[in-house]
């Protein structure tokens, strides 16, 4: 019991070992291992007593056993290579630092005719690339019209030979009566036809 | 009252390039370099004013300016540009492709009607279709802007009711629009 009412006074800190101090001077007994320490426990023992307290914190028994057991490596979040959580910045958001706020305005000249070239040359392109695909365009459709041209002359001249051709045997029938003749002996059924006009009943 | 920042002038340049060509240099190299001319967006308006004037009304309130130097159009909320009828008298001298209208035509376009091949005294050559192409009166008044509905060589085997140049602002619109035509 008396062991433990030394333990309530005289804590293992600086403060306890004070008031031990004090103790000791009322009971006249003066040593240095006294002051310190309290009488009747092990230095061990009270070491274990104090981190039984709640708050304390505990140190396992094999830690205890092997005290000069080498430490593990530490590793730094560098050095492992983790991905970080949410770490995706999208691109309208990031901004280089250092960058100044606001819009940019273009007052310069050289600086609007810098503008003014690029879209120029795009405008250029363009209407460049319309005007070819017109005169293509353009070029394709007349060579359509010249072979359509002569397509239909062609065929006015066929029409005009042959319209030509049957006016001649027309007025060949009518002048040269041999030519008939002839005419009638290849082909007996045609001549015969009017012949038979000629026929009257009265 | 502010410049210009870089897409918007490019988005401004685009359109004067439909009708200007290269006249864009002359628009910003024009007056010097005591007194050039510059662009101020006002609102949603910009301008082409005279830099001393530009200066001069920084030291007015924003809300209490009204206008200044000559309008040329206004940017509209989904960020593109449109050419106003007060434009016409900057765009026009440095116009790249021109139609003339026969006086029988002048009325119908100035009533807002798009120009037909039957009105058509003259045109330049070359003009490609979809192209920004100034109206003229045949004593060489400006009338208004538009863009070409064909390329001339297709323009000229159109049937003389067909469309030639769609109307995008005649000056007509000084009366037709007079309410509407200043007010921010």
């Amino acid at each position: 019991m008396g062991s433990t009412k030394t333990m309530g006074k005289g804590k293992p800190s600086s403060k306890g070992g004070k008031s031990g101090g004090a103790s000791s001077k009322k009971g006249g007994a003066r040593s240095k291992p006294t002051g310190s320490a309290p009488e009747g426990i092990s230095k061990r023992k009270q070491k274990s007593m104090a981190l039984a307290k709640p708050g304390g914190a505990q140190k396992t028994k094999a830690n205890l056993a092997n005290p000069h057991k080498p430490k593990r490596r530490k590793y730094t979040e560098k050095e492992l290579d983790i991905p970080a959580l949410n770490s995706i910045i999208p691109a309208g958001i990031a901004k280089p630092k250092g960058q100044k706020k606001g819009k940019k305005f273009v007052d310069d000249p050289a600086s609007m005719m810098a503008i003014m070239s690029v879209v120029n040359a795009e405008k250029d392109k363009n209407v460049e690339s319309k005007i070819m695909r017109a005169r293509q365009l353009e070029e394709i459709r007349e060579a359509k019209r010249k072979e359509a041209e002569e397509r239909s002359e062609e065929k006015k001249a066929k029409f005009e030979e042959t319209k030509k051709g049957l006016k001649k045997k027309r007025k060949s029938r009518h002048s040269d009566p041999g030519r008939i003749e002839d005419v009638d002996d290849e082909v007996p059924e045609k001549t015969s036809k009017p012949k038979k006009k000629r026929v009257s009943f009265g | 009252m502010r410049p210009l920042t870089e897409p918007e002038t490019k988005t401004l340049f685009e359109k004067l390039a439909a009708y200007c060509g290269k006249g864009i240099q002359d628009l910003i190299t024009a007056g010097g370099t005591d007194d050039r001319h510059v662009f101020r967006v006002q609102g949603s308006r910009v301008y082409y004013v005279r830099e001393s004037l530009a200066n001069l009304a920084t030291s007015v309130k924003r809300d209490n300016l009204l206008s200044l130097g000559t309008c040329l159009g206004k940017f509209t909320k989904t960020g593109k540009f449109r050419l106003h009828i007060t434009a016409l008298s900057i765009i026009a001298p440095h116009a790249r492709y021109k139609i003339w209208v026969k006086a029988n035509g002048e009325m119908p376009f100035l009533y807002g009607g798009n120009v037909l091949k039957a009105h058509v005294g003259r045109w330049s050559e070359d003009c490609p279709e979809h192209q920004g192409v100034i109206v003229l009166s045949m004593n060489d008044t400006y009338l208004g802007f538009g863009v070409s509905a064909r390329s001339t060589a297709e323009a000229r085997k159109l049937d003389p009711t067909g469309v030639v140049a769609f109307r995008q602002a005649d000056i007509g619109e000084y009366l037709r629009e007079e309410d509407t035509l200043f007010t921010t």
